[in-house]
């Protein structure tokens, strides 16, 4: 936990790797996944780089491997996942796995040709078949069937001449959706010189390559002449229709026929012995895929790696510059000393300094994951800035559950979150797909956290379902009420609301132990007692949580060296923020603990006091908190006012006074200045990375001469409108903690008065009460899901971030760094 | 078409228009010219094709890797994208995408009969064939000898057969007759699209008809241009031209009059859109083409077509930027193909 309040050290490291031990080097750090390599080649274009030969030669085999794989799907089967550990091979080992692959390839596109070639040979002699056995009539006859109108004058326009004309057949198959064109365009081509017929095969037929049955359209075409008989040879072509020699004769046709069926019988089983063998290659290559996959896909992330050092100037070594934590050094240098020991020279690292922004690596557990995730969602950190994600596994739960407050739906909040807390190792849970299942499975622990202060919450808003429990005897006594005041029978009867007068001896016994005394559920007036409570405690956990977050960037700036921001900034905020707000948050409670029953007539009223507060003036009604408020009051509006161009002019002013005294001892001793600039440099901590602000001004040393101070100005000056009047809008925008539990409370409330109450109503009046109870307390409980808990948590969630992500973080956070992406094979493997 | 069809466009096409914009942002960008001209060989092509847009369509090409496997796949992934959308298209898109379809068909048409007068075999001229033109009666295009039979056996029940209603004629189909009938069926195909657009009114209109008036200029000028020294006569060649163009009718009068380029340049210094491309054309060596002036004025309009909405100028003008596109690559892959690289820079930039 001590590693999240800010993030690693991260230092930049630069190996030294023999040529001969620089792959193993690389690939012992992928499967450590300790650094993140930076790319020093970047002008050079990825086809120019040294290992580009070796990246083709793996993107040739991935593209083998993708074809297997195709192949294997194609027949049906799945691949296996990988087992064991898989390291990345040996470069030698490549040629091997290549030739193997190849191999496996060949056979498998032989086998899968001489099978399509088979079945191709068999749907062609099924569709001769099909087409033989049709029975398209005797075809002379067909001639005649056709009608009478059409074939008598065409018959006749031929004339006796041609009587003795053959008549000529065409038969074949064409594929069902072309059938019509194909007709239509043989009558409009041939102008009638032919007669077709055509029928629907008998039965479905499997396409050679997709495999899929169709039922083929067989045609038969009787024609006269010559040409026409070219024309439409060429017009079936071009359909792609399968022709077919048409014998004339029954007999001869069954002859055929018969020779036919005996042909495909024996292909048949040959394709059968085809298929077998096929499916021996498959299992090969089932057995064998999945581990080169993986070692290939390994052996390329090595090799990209490679593509981003450097050739020292002796060709002897490669040099990488690598992001790593400080505190994984050693395991580094030991990692590389023996992955390097093989080669005889060992692999060297060592730290140079940096001026680049190093990346940010917080290590996380799964249990602070999830907070962690809110933070970088808005925004990585800045290297080494306070890391709000501690905090915020407590505030972030917090906030929510005062917006969800109610121990019914925290309970089952809690209870879902722990089911999923429990069965985190099981495979399936962590298997899921669903996207949905993944993002509450991700935050099950924030909602564990979540439900549990729900839980909380809702004791102290004493809700449960909205119903209002008595764990406690109430403060209140109705009975000494009653009899005090004499309420008689008439009284009663005339009046349907009572009220509780607690300056009565006896009504008001004392404070309820703990939260919302029930009685309060019964009364009227609920509501404005539940508001006026918990909008003053909205503003008291917003200054409180903004007041943290000003207190926070203390760190940042002690951390960065930047004292000057202490005074100049850090103090003028607080006094801006406490002296207004703070002050506001002592009057409530003052008044809380002061103002008693006896003097609610004559109660002060803090609004007033505080609108007067800025207007200097003073109300004659309004009574007086405290003696001496006044001169309080008048002195800190002044104090937070004076903060104002403290805050505005103070950092720039110094920044000037600092830029100005170091350009004076740099103008000295002029000769050594490019010395003292270098010596200079590991005095100041990081000022690469120091601040926004100085970054803007001035950026490292050669950035001196470019201190611009209107952009110093200005940026400040934003900072400044910013925080003053973020503080009244960041206030203001607490107060969604208030607008939402009411939210909820007024929702549930209204479920259970017309959901339940009427159910509960119903069934006494009907005397079953069980019966009818069933369905409403479905719709009960499948509201209460749906609406409260899904719903109004989402709500309540983004709420709660805004806060955060807003309201808290913009105090002290800047969230502009990057992650450290480690160089690692573990996200290849999934 | 009512006034405010913007308020339902988004009903019927909202999604193509959103795929086709999505689309055109990843066309190739300076930067990846750049990288491509510095390319060494087509592997490295390749290579950089696949950090682009294309991916790895390459992927499962056997090696050696040529210009024309490379042209082929382009064309097939463009096909794939261009049947997507006309697959989920309703009915004025769908008509416009078959309007788009048609001047491809009409290059396959012709290119098949060039190839059965020269007596190649199909086969062989089939894969020259433009994808997105492609249709199942293509193939039988042979059998027929005059245009009339073309249309009435082959071509009546593709959408090409209105446009035939100008050349029905009995001759034989020699060269010169195929090639007559290739500009007659674009100046009525040119013509009829022209129409739609300018019936379906709206952004359609102000966008497509500026661009198919372009269209129908550049194939009066080129017209002209390739019949200077043919036996084509001056009143055959008139009968030629797209009448929709912004030439029409003065214009196309004087070009049809025209006998040389210098001719042919003053007609187009009466155009304030024409004069400056015919200034920019460079003389004989060096300088740009004609051709290639033309085709950078086309992707100026294609590119200003995204600049408006609701409209289905989009569509051809993501079409037209990616064949542009495209003929880039096959440019740079043949210069680096033949090691010709002085040429290399010579692809019109698509802004």
């Amino acid at each position: 936990m001590g590693s999240m309040f800010r993030s690693e050290e991260v230092a930049l490291v630069q190996l030294f790797l023999p040529t001969a031990a620089a792959y193993p080097c690389v690939s012992q750090l992928g499967e450590l996944g300790l650094v993140e390599f930076r790319d020093l080649n970047a002008s050079v274009s990825a086809f120019q780089r040294r290992f580009v030969l070796d990246v083709r030669r793996c993107e040739e085999l991935e593209k083998t491997f993708t074809f297997l794989q195709e192949e294997v799907r194609r027949a049906g089967l799945a691949l296996p996942p990988p087992e064991g550990v898989l390291p990345a091979p040996p470069p030698r080992n490549l040629l091997r796995i290549q030739e193997e692959t190849d191999r496996l390839a060949q056979e498998l596109r032989d086998v899968r040709g001489n099978q399509q070639a088979l079945r191709a040979q068999l749907h062609e002699l099924q569709l001769h078949a099909a087409v033989l056995g049709q029975g398209h009539g005797p075809p002379v006859a067909a001639t005649y069937t056709d009608g009478p109108s059409e074939t008598s004058p065409l018959l006749q326009s031929l004339g006796d001449p041609h009587q003795d004309l053959r008549v000529n057949f065409v038969a074949g198959a064409v594929e069902p959706h072309k059938a019509a064109a194909l007709e239509r365009l043989l009558w409009r081509a041939c102008r009638g010189f032919l007669i077709a017929s055509f029928r629907e095969a008998e039965r479905p037929l499997e396409d050679p390559v997709t495999g899929e049955p169709a039922t083929w359209m067989t045609f038969l075409i009787s024609y006269w002449g010559e040409q026409i008989g070219q024309k439409i040879r060429k017009i079936t072509d071009c359909f792609h229709c399968h022709v077919f020699p048409f014998p004339e004769q029954d007999d001869a046709r069954r002859g055929v026929l018969q020779q036919l069926q005996q042909q495909s019988l024996e292909l048949q089983e040959v394709l059968g012995e085809t298929e077998r063998f096929l499916s021996q290659v498959l299992g090969r290559v089932q057995r064998l895929l999945p581990p080169w996959q993986v070692q290939i896909r390994k052996m390329k992330a090595v090799y990209l790696a490679l593509n981003q050092c450097s050739v020292s100037a002796t060709h002897k070594c490669l040099i990488a510059e690598a992001w790593c934590a400080t505190r994984d050094l050693p395991t580094l240098q030991q990692a590389l000393q023996e992955s390097s020991s093989e080669a005889g020279v060992s692999a060297v690292v060592h730290r140079i300094p940096c001026r680049d922004m190093p990346p940010t690596l917080i290590r996380t557990t799964r249990f602070t994951a999830s907070f962690q995730g809110i933070v970088d969602a808005y925004g990585v950190g800045r290297y080494q800035e306070v890391n709000p994600a501690p905090y915020t596994i407590i505030t972030f739960p917090f906030l929510f559950a005062v917006m969800f407050g109610d121990v019914g739906h925290g309970l089952l909040m809690f209870l879902f979150a722990l089911a999923m807390v429990l069965a985190e190792d099981r495979p399936g849970v962590k298997m899921a797909q669903n996207e949905i299942w993944r993002t509450f499975f991700g935050g099950r622990y924030l909602l564990l956290l979540m439900g549990l202060f729900s839980i909380y919450t809702g004791f102290i808003y004493n809700e449960c379902f909205s119903r209002a429990t008595v764990i406690f005897p109430s403060g209140w006594s109705v009975a000494a009420m009653a009899n005090q005041s004499g309420w008689s029978d008439t009284f009663l009867a005339e009046h349907p609301l009572l009220a509780l007068d607690p300056n009565v001896t006896g009504v008001f016994l004392g404070p309820y132990p703990f939260g919302i005394d029930p009685v309060w559920s019964l009364a009227v007036n609920h509501l404005s007692f539940l508001n006026s409570f918990k909008m003053k405690m909205s503003v008291i956990l917003g200054v409180t949580h903004m007041a943290f977050g000003v207190v926070l960037g203390v760190f940042n700036h002690v951390h960065f060296g930047q004292r000057h921001r202490l005074l100049l900034e850090t103090l003028p905020e607080l006094v801006f923020l406490l002296g207004l707000f703070g002050y506001l948050v002592f009057l409530v409670v003052y008044k809380w603990l002061r103002v008693s029953v006896a003097g609610a007539a004559s109660a002060p009223s803090i609004l007033i006091h505080f609108i007067n507060m800025f207007l200097f003036s003073r109300s004659p009604t309004n009574r007086l908190l405290f003696p001496g408020q006044e001169v309080v009051q008048a002195t800190l509006v002044v104090l937070a006012l004076a903060t104002v161009p403290v805050l505005l002019l103070g950092t720039p002013l110094f920044l000037r006074w600092q830029h100005r005294r170091r350009r004076r001892r740099h103008a000295g001793p002029q000769p050594d200045e490019d010395k003292t600039g270098l010596l200079d440099s590991p005095d100041a901590p990081a000022p690469g990375w120091g601040s926004d602000e100085e970054k803007a001004g001035c950026s490292g040393d050669q950035g001196e001469a470019k201190f611009v101070l209107s952009e110093v100005f200005m940026h400040q000056a934003i900072h400044t409108i910013e925080f003053c009047l973020g503080c009244i809008s960041n206030t203001a925008s607490y107060l969604r903690l208030w607008a939402l539990s009411l939210a909820h409370a007024q929702l549930s409330e209204v479920l259970w008065a017309m959901v339940m109450r009427v159910g509960l109503r119903l069934g006494r009046e009907m005397g079953a009460v069980a019966v009818v109870l069933v369905p409403v307390f479905a719709a009960f409980a499948v509201l209460t899901v749906a609406i409260l808990l899904v719903m109004e948590g989402l709500s309540a969630f983004l709420h709660a971030l805004r806060l955060h992500w807003v309201e808290f973080q913009n105090k002290f956070y800047s969230g502009t760094g990057y992650k450290l992406t480690p160089f690692t094979f573990t996200v290849e493997d999934e | 078409m009512l006034e405010s069809a913007e308020l339902y466009f988004n009903v019927d096409h909202g999604y193509l228009e959103g795929l086709v914009r999505g689309c055109k942002a990843s066309l190739l960008t300076q930067q990846d010219y750049v990288n491509l001209v510095q390319c060494e060989t087509l592997e490295d092509l390749k290579i950089h094709l696949q950090t682009t847009d294309y991916g790895n369509f390459l992927a499962n090409e056997t090696n050696p890797l040529t210009v024309s496997k490379i042209d082929t796949e382009m064309r097939k992934k463009l096909c794939r994208e261009f049947e997507y959308f006309r697959n989920h298209s309703l009915d004025p898109l769908s008509t416009f995408f078959t309007y788009m379809t048609c001047s491809y068909m009409i290059d396959n048409v012709i290119l098949l009969m060039n190839g059965a007068l020269q007596k190649k075999s199909v086969k062989e001229i089939l894969v020259k064939c433009h994808p997105l033109g492609r249709f199942t009666e293509m193939e039988a295009v042979n059998i027929a000898e005059t245009p009339s039979d073309l249309f009435s056996a082959v071509l009546v029940e593709t959408p090409l057969a209105p446009f035939f209603q100008d050349c029905m004629s009995e001759n034989t189909l020699d060269e010169l007759n195929i090639e007559i009938l290739r500009n007659k069926l674009y100046k009525s195909y040119l013509e009829a699209f022209y129409k739609f657009c300018k019936n379906h009114g709206d952004v359609t209109a102000e966008i497509m008809c500026p661009i198919l008036e372009f269209e129908a200029d550049r194939r009066a000028f080129t017209i002209t241009l390739n019949s200077f020294g043919t036996e084509l006569s001056k009143g055959d060649r008139e009968t030629l031209y797209p009448t929709c163009g912004k030439l029409y009718p003065e214009g196309l009068r004087l070009l049809a009059q025209a006998e040389d380029f210098e001719q042919m340049k003053m007609v187009a210094d009466h155009y304030g859109v024409y004069k400056p491309l015919f200034e920019a054309v460079g003389d004989g060596s060096g300088g740009k083409s004609l051709e290639d002036v033309f085709y950078e004025h086309e992707v100026k309009m294609n590119v200003l077509a995204f600049s408006r909405q609701f409209h289905y100028g989009v569509f051809y003008a993501y079409t037209k930027l990616k064949e542009q596109e495209m003929r880039n690559i096959v440019w740079i892959a043949e210069c680096i193909s033949q090691r010709h690289r002085t040429k290399i820079n010579s692809y019109i930039p698509i802004l």
